[in-house]
């Protein structure tokens, strides 16, 4: 009979700490962002799309070895006058739809202070052709 | 001092408005049943001076009674779904409709509603055709009727009945018949399995929710809803500061209200006790070959069972439309949403029973709880 009333009790008890847990949690702020009308902010170190600038790069290949998946791809700038080679690019190409967003060629990249190629903050991107994924600046 | 920010500040900006607003609107239309009534008697006159028959005023007011009573459940549920969806999401740190309407979302069920009009209606080969089509009907129809004797405060009831709670437990149990026949006619293994689950679970579960009745039938003397309320409205000479409400009474009035309140729940079919439709076992049980407006019809049902289990708590437990300053329909409202919200409350919080746990619950834990409690209070009666 005792026994009774105990699981009695230690039921009801249960059930009550679970309605005031969800109860507790109704005015908790929410966790969901409303996407469009609020972004996400990505942490420091968050590695988004690849940057390029075509200004500082010194076309040193670096980045090139360093890419695992080889998606990066460059020819320096040759000066037609003196037919020499400068540090400069002519063109460069980042593959996206290989690349696997790694920092292996920001790490490589030896411009200062700023690195020509490295990770920004960038998440919203999206392609709807294979083409688009192959992105390519030109001098 | 704790400094607001401008966003807390918003807040209560907009959470006072809309209280003074809700309250401006109660005390304004607080009289409406009282100045409908006139109105009615006036239009009374008009057909007697015309020589218009009786059986045409009467017929009109039936139809005026029954297009109110078929507003009040149609705005009601959609008020009741999207309070559901936000709560549930707030519980769950979610948001819940946030886009359609602008504010909160709140049109996101009006939008539901005409997105199952204009869905397409399907019938499945298997289907027993006739079966199919009215399963909805016979269930959505008890929920209409008894919304007849349910009392919306003072002054305020389609069909002051003698025996209204006898009438409402009598035709809400009709409500499983619908859910048999969609079990059954849909030709659907789990959605037969569905419908005879309702229906062990809502026969079982009605017995000690008559019973717990019994105690309040007991001390008012009285099966009119609209008497049950008005003992209520009295001042209670033992306990001075509280109402004379069936809830306060000591042991008896919290006993009746929990066994009522788990057995509405089982009734209609809701979390904890929705074997009859688990997602996880039976689909949907039994409205799984549903879509478009049969559906919408369990739908409407549901939530027009949960709102009138509410009332009826309201009615029998918590005064009524008794109440202070506001107008009594207003009270009773405020009851009922109340009612609902445990009612949502319970669905976000409980996990599913299991069937034998189910059954077993009802016959041995509250059957012979709510005969101790008809027990207790006819040692109090006797007193």
């Amino acid at each position: 009979m005792i026994l009774y009333f105990k699981t009695i009790y230690k039921v009801s008890a249960a059930l009550l700490s679970g309605m005031w847990v969800t109860f507790k949690w109704m005015f908790r702020p929410s966790m969901t962002l409303q996407y469009p009308h609020e972004k996400a902010v990505t942490p420091e170190r968050f590695r988004g799309t690849l940057v390029f600038d075509k200004d500082t790069c010194t076309a040193c290949n670096l980045c090139v070895k360093a890419c695992p998946t080889a998606c990066i791809s460059l020819e320096p700038y040759v000066d037609p006058a003196t037919n020499k080679r400068l540090a400069k690019i002519n063109w460069y190409q980042i593959d996206f739809g290989k690349c696997n967003y790694c920092r292996l060629c920001e790490e490589a990249c030896p411009t200062k202070p700023v690195k020509s190629v490295r990770h920004s903050h960038g998440y919203e991107w999206t392609m709807t052709d294979r083409k688009e994924m192959h992105v390519k600046w030109v001098r | 001092m704790p400094v607001w920010t401008i966003g807390q500040k918003r807040a209560a900006g907009v959470l006072a408005g809309v209280t003074a607003g809700i309250v401006g609107i109660a005390f304004a239309i607080g009289e409406l049943p009282f100045r409908l009534s006139q109105i009615w008697t006036l239009v009374l006159d008009l057909a007697a001076k015309n020589n218009v028959p009786l059986l045409v005023t009467d017929i009109a007011s039936l139809v005026i009674q029954c297009s109110m009573i078929i507003g009040f459940i149609a705005v009601s549920v959609m008020f009741m779904v999207w309070w559901e969806r936000k709560i549930s999401a707030h519980m769950q740190s979610r948001l819940g409709p946030m886009e359609t309407g602008g504010w909160h979302g709140w049109a996101q069920t009006i939008a539901d509603a005409i997105k199952l009009l204009l869905k397409e209606d399907i019938v499945p080969f298997a289907a027993s055709p006739w079966v199919h089509f009215f399963a909805p009907i016979v269930a959505f129809i008890p929920a209409f009727l008894c919304y007849a004797a349910l009392p919306f405060g003072e002054g305020t009831i389609a069909v002051d009945l003698d025996i209204g709670v006898l009438y409402i437990f009598a035709i809400s149990g009709l409500s499983v018949l619908g859910i048999i026949m969609a079990g059954w006619g849909s030709g659907n293994k789990y959605s037969m399995l569905g419908g005879l689950r309702a229906a062990a679970q809502s026969v079982s579960y009605e017995i000690p929710r008559v019973l717990s009745v019994v105690p309040i039938l007991m001390i008012a003397g009285t099966m009119k809803l609209t008497g049950i309320a008005a003992i209520q409205s009295e001042p209670l000479a033992w306990i001075p500061f509280l109402p004379n409400w069936f809830i306060f009474y000591p042991v008896i009035g919290q006993l009746s209200f929990i066994i009522f309140l788990i057995c509405s729940v089982a009734e209609t079919n809701r979390t904890p006790f929705d074997i009859a439709e688990s997602e996880s076992e039976l689909v949907a049980g039994f409205h799984t070959e549903y879509s478009g407006m049969k559906f919408s019809f369990f739908f409407l049902a549901e939530y027009a069972f949960i709102f009138l289990s509410s009332g009826m708590a309201a009615a029998l437990f918590l005064g009524g439309g008794s109440g202070p300053f506001l107008p009594s329909w207003f009270w009773f409202l405020i009851k009922s949403f109340a009612v609902v919200f445990l009612f949502i409350w319970f669905r976000w919080t409980f996990p599913r029973m299991r069937v034998d746990r189910l059954m077993e619950f009802c016959w041995k834990f509250l059957l012979p709880w709510s005969f101790v409690n008809i027990l207790l209070t006819g040692a109090w009666l006797l007193r």
